[in-house]
């Protein structure tokens, strides 16, 4: 691929960067303009971006490449690795994902956050997080990849951790962070092994001399390891348990990051990687095994959520299982186009759930909701938007999104998977349904849905935008080709094509799926036929399982808290209280009997020294004598 | 002279070992000084043997020069132990002894 | 018999004598005594060494000034009664005792391997030309001149720190302190001190 020098690439991320800064130090003093300065911020870098993006488009598709080096970063040895930056048809997709939708979820931030004592700083970690995704994504090599990842970790805790007066936010920070380090570590491994291997972290060398330079095992291993960053940045199974609990930060905060970035990052790594796990069968094998097993494991915990918030999280989950399912099949170009829709509805879902959690004075609990959609008639229309975009039905985009990653499956005779997918999408269609009739029809079953009111426009207009966008992104690919696959694929390659059921069958049948779950979630929920109270304490203890995650953070907790703790208090009050500090004290001690028996040979006595005086002269007589 | 110089040194030795014994014994400074006297005498008997052995002054010069140290060593000494004497009203080495554990 | 042989076997043990004697009393003038008898035998033994000059120092210096300035001292502190000793130190004299024994048997054993136990001095000491005193002065002023500059500095300087170390303010003594001191030995009322040398 040709690549052309371009100058402007660093005004994307500088631009959120520098208003952090100055939110940082002079926040206070700005108000609500703060807000305002942030949101500015990224929708000029959104404007920034489209004009690139769109110089990017026009030139030949062999041609679509920008580079830019800002400076040596580190040179040491023969390790050189700069501070570049990498525009081509992911990272294009990518920046716009994230400043567009983050430029929305900024201004309705300004509107959710209203009277918080910390507004500022909120909004500077706001910027400082978009800052950090946008290098994640334009870095040209693995180690600004890397900056941007760490970057967006720290962000993460800042934010879910920001009404740190609250003990259980602050241990969900922390529980967020640490999770998510132990994949962060398998990943800096696997970039040592890189540089290693390649002596370069840059992509275009490394991805270009991948077949020649490593073994199908160092491969596995390389890519195993990325992937084991991707597990925990993206919360699939095993490292997933940091999400659910990360909803305790401001919506806001859920929305950008949880749902419509960070956690997608996950996949831009394994995409932009995506030579290295060819190399190696097995990874992409493993790739899609976890890929599955999340989404199915999700969408079940998701149907018995009682906490909007948590339904959605647990969803996120689900649906980052998809997008790493298609990439396990080779989709990638599909994995990114579920991506982007998946930024679309979720983000559009959680505002929207932020709508209804400001208009319920703070209740998330789906039990105390009911009948909103007359008192909050245009958050019920987004938020219905979103879910019938995510449960998949025409023409919705999450319909084209799902049912291309299930032809997938279809067509390259993965039936398995297939059948799976199929049942997780079913759940994912019966959660939303559970969640949309809850919260808005029926009668209200609590004061705070009785006097709910409507978001105030500074939410509501950015949650229209997005609805708009949700409800029309499907043109990014409606052509045969795909505008969007098509214009990636000079980044990921061409989707395995296969053959099996026809396209239009294949539609028929997830819609038939999605349509069937909206309807039986209708009669259960929303008719006011069906006691589900009842009905759900009848199917104990199943039900409570699902809403503790199938009990997977307690297992945790015993398998690796609990020794660990052990472990920590052996080591603080056995080891180093009494072997190693006795030893030391032993030693003191002994030096101590030494002195007190040596000194009582300082009598005082002149006598006495003179004694020994006599005694080390005829000694000393006796050995010179003895020599001769 | 017919008397082997081995006998001086004897003598000498045996002086001197009188003398350390003194030291180490007596409990009266001023006695204790007098035997650290007689040792250097005794010091001064051997060096004047042994210049008279080898043929060479160099022996007695400096048994001359003991002499006169052990003048002025005397001098201050006993400046010392009077000084003390004072203090305590007693020259018993014994009684000096707050160096000590 | 030469002459020399029973010189020396006349005083050789009155000098161990004295020695031990020194070491026995308990008057301490007694043992300055005894020291002073032995400071003469070794005078003579200087004299049958060939060293006139210092048979002549020896008694002038040593009996004659450093043994009258103990005396002088031993009188001033009155500390000439002697105490009956209780030891307190239970091993210093045997120990003392065995010490001095095997330094013996060492120095012994070193002159017989050394020197031996036959060997005489030659027969003329011929560094005595001239006379033993201008041999020796000839040395002293000439090889030895520079240590004997410096001792004459250290004699000075032990005469100055022997006044300063006996100096006493002057005080108006008090009628009350002389009542208070009443049965204390006269020296410590003495006004004015100089110990100064009786050496030159």
């Amino acid at each position: 691929m040709v690549s052309h020098t371009n100058s402007a690439l660093w005004v994307i991320p500088a631009l959120p960067l520098a208003t952090a800064v100055i939110n940082l130090f002079v926040g206070r003093r700005l108000g609500r303009w703060a807000g305002w300065l942030a949101s500015a911020s990224v929708i000029v870098s959104f404007a920034v971006s489209v004009a690139l993006v769109s110089e990017l488009v026009a030139k030949p598709a062999e041609d679509r490449l920008f580079l830019q080096h800002l400076f040596d970063w580190i040179s040491v040895g023969r390790l050189v690795v700069g501070m570049d930056l990498r525009l081509d048809s992911l990272s294009a997709t990518m920046i716009l994902v994230i400043t567009g939708i983050g430029a929305l979820i900024h201004v309705y931030a300004v509107g959710y956050m209203d009277g918080d004592p910390r507004f500022g700083r909120f909004f500077s970690y706001m910027n400082l997080f978009v800052f950090f995704m946008l290098m994640l994504v334009l870095g040209a090599n693995y180690l600004v990849l890397y900056l941007g990842w760490e970057g967006v970790g720290l962000c993460s805790y800042l934010l879910i951790g920001f009404w740190s007066d609250v003990p259980a936010n602050a241990e969900a920070a922390k529980k967020a962070f640490i999770t998510t380090r132990i994949g962060d570590t398998l990943m800096l491994i696997g970039l040592a092994l890189i540089v290693s291997r390649f002596g370069t972290l840059d992509f275009q060398t490394v991805f270009g001399t991948a077949g020649t330079v490593l073994t199908k095992d160092a491969a596995t291993a390389i890519a195993l390891l990325l992937f084991a960053g991707a597990i925990g940045k993206s919360a699939q199974v095993p490292l997933h348990v940091w999400l659910p609990d990360a909803m305790a930060g401001p919506t806001p905060v859920s929305a950008l990051i949880h749902a419509a970035t960070m956690v997608t990052a996950g996949v831009y790594l394994v995409v932009r990687s995506h030579v290295l796990f060819e190399l190696s069968g097995v990874a992409l094998t493993v790739v899609l095994v976890v890929g599955v097993v999340t989404a199915v494991f999700a969408a079940t915990c998701a149907i018995a959520q009682q906490d909007i918030k948590r339904v959605l999280a647990y969803s996120t989950i689900g649906q980052l299982g998809f997008m790493f399912m298609a990439a396990g099949m080779r989709a990638y170009s599909v994995a990114m186009f579920f991506l982007v829709a998946h930024a679309f509805y979720k983000a559009l879902l959680f505002l929207g759930a932020g709508s209804v959690i400001h208009g319920m004075h703070d209740e998330q609990d789906l039990r105390q909701m009911g009948g909103l959609r007359r008192l909050m008639p245009i958050t019920f229309v987004a938020f219905a938007v979103g879910a019938l975009a995510q449960a998949g039905i025409p023409p919705l985009v999450g319909f084209f999104a799902k049912d291309a990653v299930l032809e997938v499956a279809q067509h390259t005779g993965r039936e398995v998977v297939y059948v799976l997918g199929a049942f997780a999408a079913f759940l994912s269609a019966f959660y939303l349904g559970r969640m949309l009739y809850l919260t808005f029809f029926g009668e209200a079953r609590s004061d705070p849905a009785r006097n709910a009111r409507e978001a105030p426009p500074v939410m509501w207009v950015p949650l229209a935008i997005l609805a708009v966008g949700a409800a029309t992104a499907e043109w990014l690919n409606l052509t045969p080709e795909g505008r969007l696959t098509g214009f990636l694929e000079s980044v990921t390659g061409a989707t395995p094509a296969g053959h099996g059921l026809a396209v239009a069958e294949l539609a028929a049948v997830a819609t038939i799926i999605s349509i069937v779950a909206l309807g039986l979630t209708w009669w259960i929920y929303g008719s006011g036929r069906v006691d589900w109270i009842g009905f759900r304490e009848r199917l104990e203890p199943l039900p409570r399982a699902a809403l503790n995650g199938w009990y997977v953070d307690r297992g945790y907790d015993t398998v690796v808290i609990q020794p660990a703790k052990a472990g920590a208090w052996i080591t603080a009050y056995v080891v180093d209280a009494r072997i190693i500090d006795g030893a030391v004290n032993a030693i003191g001690g002994g030096v101590k009997r030494l002195a007190e028996g040596g000194r009582l040979l300082q009598t005082g006595f002149v006598r006495s020294y003179a004694l020994a005086v006599f005694l080390g002269a005829v000694a000393i007589l006796v050995y010179v004598g003895a020599r001769q | 002279m017919r008397t082997p110089v081995a006998y001086y040194l004897m003598l000498s030795g045996i002086l001197f070992m009188l003398g350390t014994v003194g030291v180490l014994t007596r409990k009266n400074a001023l006695l204790i000084f007098m035997s650290v006297e007689l040792q250097l005498n005794a010091v001064n008997l051997a060096l004047v043997a042994f210049s008279r052995l080898h043929d060479d002054l160099t022996g007695q010069v400096l048994a001359f020069f003991s002499m006169v140290v052990a003048a002025a060593e005397v001098v201050v000494g006993l400046a010392i132990i009077v000084a003390i004497y004072r203090r305590r009203r007693s020259v018993d080495v014994d009684d000096v002894r707050e160096l000590r554990w | 018999m030469p002459l020399d042989n029973v010189v020396f076997w006349v005083f050789a043990p009155i000098s161990v004598a004295s020695a031990i004697g020194m070491l026995l009393v308990r008057n301490a003038v007694h043992a300055a005594l005894f020291l002073i008898v032995n400071f003469f035998c070794l005078a003579v033994f200087y004299l049958l060494l060939d060293a006139p000059f210092l048979f002549a120092v020896q008694i002038v210096v040593y009996a004659g000034a450093i043994m009258v300035l103990f005396l002088f001292v031993i009188m001033l502190l009155g500390v000439d009664s002697g105490v009956p000793v209780r030891e307190r130190l239970i091993v210093q004299r045997p120990l003392a005792f065995a010490l001095g024994a095997a330094f013996v048997v060492e120095l012994f054993l070193a002159i017989r391997a050394g020197v031996g136990f036959t060997t005489k001095a030659p027969a003329v000491f011929t560094a005595n030309e001239g006379g033993n005193t201008q041999a020796v002065a000839k040395v002293l002023f000439t090889q030895y001149f520079f240590p004997f500059e410096v001792t004459s500095v250290l004699l000075l300087v032990a005469a100055i720190a022997a006044m300063v170390l006996a100096h006493r303010k002057a005080r108006a003594v008090t009628q009350a302190e002389i009542d208070a001191a009443a049965g204390e030995p006269a020296a410590d009322e003495m006004p004015a001190y100089g110990s100064g040398t009786a050496a030159p």
